[in-house]
């Protein structure tokens, strides 16, 4: 039993190094206009250099922001927003070619520092109605962005190779149990490269009478 | 125990820290983009490099473009590329390159490519208990024979025997070869040769103990072989049909019987034809898998149905139909931090089926060794927890479970450690194995004649680049009961 405590410990221990999927905390800066709440900051940190280098690869970049704005001691998000932007290089007119969203129209730019800038940057964006942030009460904003998401559907694709039976003879292994297999395993990751991020708290300071 | 029990509540807590609520339905976009922008090119050839081993053409006919193509940089098509070609399973990592073509506005795509070993030991058996004081064996594969992207393997197991009377050493051995896309098409074909040399104990006294003088045993021998096709409906979904003929040669005693605990003595049906018999059947197969993740599902689910007739007609002795169906469905929660999943499958056997063809215990209990390679390993009775039915039966014509489990994920990675992720979960639920006969009559209250009880298991399931491991109390029962 002691043994089994160990290996546990030790395995963990192994794959807690390992886990890619950890909070930053960020300042951002909020702004109240009109009756919705706005953000601005910045996800540089989604792209290391190979990421960087990729963007002049001549297949698309895309990265995904979810957004969520929740109260302080509640999981529940009062707003949640989700945006969508790509860059793709023209290898043969050296340009990119940037959409910061769905709807918007593409823009032309000519260094791969201002596709960064484009694709990175989260200015004036609105978060969250006012009006679902009473004053005084203290929020917070959480970030996750996917550098390259894959589908679930593609996921799927890729792996579905190892659930596909060997075609053995037990009849209950494939009905009924599991199993476990040893070889080499690669894995793709749901994403190239993934950001989770949290603001620092904020709160709507209520207006002097 | 007590620190076991402390350590894995205190794993669960962990992987359930509240630092970020999850993105619930999302609102605004959806996360992939799938219009297309960008310039629009003329794809002038496609250069694949790094394959050593793996023909070229095999990698060519999974790809979404091909030369000639007019599309955006942005298409769908361009970014499935890569994922198109792991999903071959013989590559550790593919990337891709654009350079300019000949002509403006045309391009050369470039495909460089990682090999892997593709080498797969499937399964690895050994344990020991007192009908088999000792098996060992192993089920290997390759699934990229010669590069040409067929997939061969086999398996060997031996198994000694016990004190029961009449049982002997045990051994057997299989040949598989399998092509999932005959020439890059949606078709595929399979066959496998299986010799068994085995010996099957049976019960003449007493219901739940093993000592060996309650049981018998008479010895048999099966050789056969399945051929079949597959087809890919879609790339999740997939039919299949087969044909199976098996020659068995046994040596039956005569007139068996059991002594129940009353003093009765009743006849005992082994379900196999004295001397040499034929076994042939036609199958017809589904299975549909969306679980992103097959090894650590949060999410997704998989439906397996397969029906097998065999009959005189095919050219075997035995006239019977086994349907066979199995559903699971993960719902995840909190983020996939968690899961729920639900498991149902069953088998109904009707007709005059061989004994190999039916339902064994330990195809429903997970707490007990399961079959390998078509041989029983074990005469241990089920746990009896609920009280139910003391004598149930080791082959039965009807028969499943229905588990619920709760999975917590321990961590999740990208391979930097060859660690990708692990998972606790926790597993309960009920099974049952009846004849059918055994429905239709009782002699005692309906409780203490259900052949049902609980079946559960808990432990650690870790996702590793060199494969895949599970930790957890079934398996280790399946080793020594």
């Amino acid at each position: 039993m002691r043994a089994l405590i160990v290996a546990l410990l030790l395995v963990t221990a192994v794959a807690r190094a390992d886990d890619d999927d950890l909070l930053q905390v960020q300042k951002m800066k909020f702004v109240e206009r009109g009756d919705s709440l706005y953000v601005t900051t910045s996800i540089g940190k989604l792209f290391d250099f190979e990421a960087f280098q990729g963007l002049k690869s001549g297949f698309a970049s895309t990265v995904a922001i979810q957004i969520w704005v929740y109260p302080k001691d509640s999981r529940e998000p009062i707003a949640i927003t989700t945006l969508v932007r790509s860059a793709v290089w023209d290898i043969w007119d050296e340009i990119y070619t940037v959409k910061t969203c769905k709807t918007c129209p593409a823009q032309k730019v000519k260094s791969p520092a201002e596709a960064l800038k484009l694709l990175t940057s989260v200015d004036d964006f609105p978060v969250a109605k006012l009006a679902d942030i009473p004053y005084d009460d203290i929020y917070y904003l959480a970030l996750r962005a996917d550098l390259n998401p894959v589908s679930k559907e593609t996921l799927t694709e890729v792996r579905r190779w190892l659930s596909q039976s060997s075609g053995g003879i037990d009849r209950g292994g494939v009905f009924f149990g599991s199993f476990v297999s040893a070889f080499v395993n690669p894995k793709i990751a749901p994403a190239d490269r993934v950001l989770r991020v949290q603001s620092q708290p904020f709160y709507r300071p209520a207006p002097k009478p | 125990m007590r620190v076991l029990v402390a350590l894995l509540v205190a794993l669960v807590a962990t992987s359930a820290r509240a630092d970020v609520p999850p993105p619930a339905a999302a609102a605004g976009e959806a996360l992939h983009e799938d219009k297309e922008f960008g310039p629009v090119i003329l794809i002038e050839s496609i250069e694949i490099t790094g394959n050593t081993a793996t023909q070229t053409e095999i990698i060519r006919r999974a790809l979404p473009i091909q030369p000639g193509d007019i599309l955006h940089a942005s298409d769908r098509r361009m970014r499935e590329v890569r994922f198109k070609v792991l999903a071959l399973g013989y590559f550790r990592d593919v990337t891709l390159g654009m350079h300019k073509g000949s002509a403006r506005g045309q391009v050369v795509i470039e495909i460089h490519v990682v090999e892997r070993g593709t080498f797969v030991l499937n399964r690895l058996w050994f344990g020991t208990n007192e009908l088999t004081p000792y098996w060992i064996g192993t089920d290997v594969g390759e699934r990229n024979l010669l590069g040409l992207g067929i997939a061969v393997g086999g398996g060997l197991i031996f198994a000694s025997h016990g004190l029961v009377q009449g049982s002997r050493d045990q051994w057997a051995g299989e040949l598989r070869i399998s092509d999932g896309a005959l020439r890059g098409t949606r078709w595929g074909a399979n066959g496998a040769l299986t010799l068994v040399h085995g010996s099957e104990a049976y019960r003449v006294a007493g219901t739940s103990g093993t000592a060996p003088d309650e049981f018998r045993a008479f010895p048999y021998r099966r050789f056969g072989g399945r051929w079949g096709v597959t087809y890919d409906i879609t790339t999740l979904a997939r039919l299949s049909a087969g044909y199976r003929l098996e020659e068995v040669d046994t040596q039956l005693p005569v007139a068996p019987t059991q002594e129940l605990p009353d003093g009765r003595v009743v006849g005992i049906d082994l379900h196999l034809r004295p001397g040499e018999s034929r076994i042939a059947t036609a199958q017809l197969g589904f299975d549909r898998d969306t679980r992103p993740d097959p090894i650590l599902p949060h999410s997704g689910g998989r439906i397996t149905a397969t029906a097998e007739i065999g009959s005189g007609a095919l050219g075997g002795s035995y006239n019977f139909l086994t349907v066979f169906a199995r559903y699971e469905h993960w719902f995840p929660l909190h983020d996939e931090r968690h899961t729920i999943g639900f498991r149902l499958a069953g088998g109904v056997v009707i007709g005059d089926a061989d004994r190999f063809d039916r339902i064994h215990i330990s195809d429903v209990d997970q707490l007990l060794t399961p079959r390998a390679m078509g041989l029983v390993l074990s005469n241990a009775a089920p746990l009896d927890i609920l009280g139910t039915r003391p004598d149930k039966p080791s082959y039965g014509d009807l028969g499943g479970t229905a588990t619920v489990e709760y999975a917590a994920r321990l961590f999740r990675g990208i391979g930097k450690n060859r660690v990708y992720g692990g998972d606790l979960f926790f597993g309960a639920g009920l099974w049952g194995l009846a004849e059918a006969e055994d429905l239709r009559l009782r002699d005692r209250a309906l409780w203490s004649s259900l052949p049902i009880d609980i079946v559960a298991d808990a432990g650690v399931r870790i996702d590793t680049e060199l494969g895949i491991f599970e930790l957890t109390i079934g398996n280790a029962l399946g080793r020594l009961r």
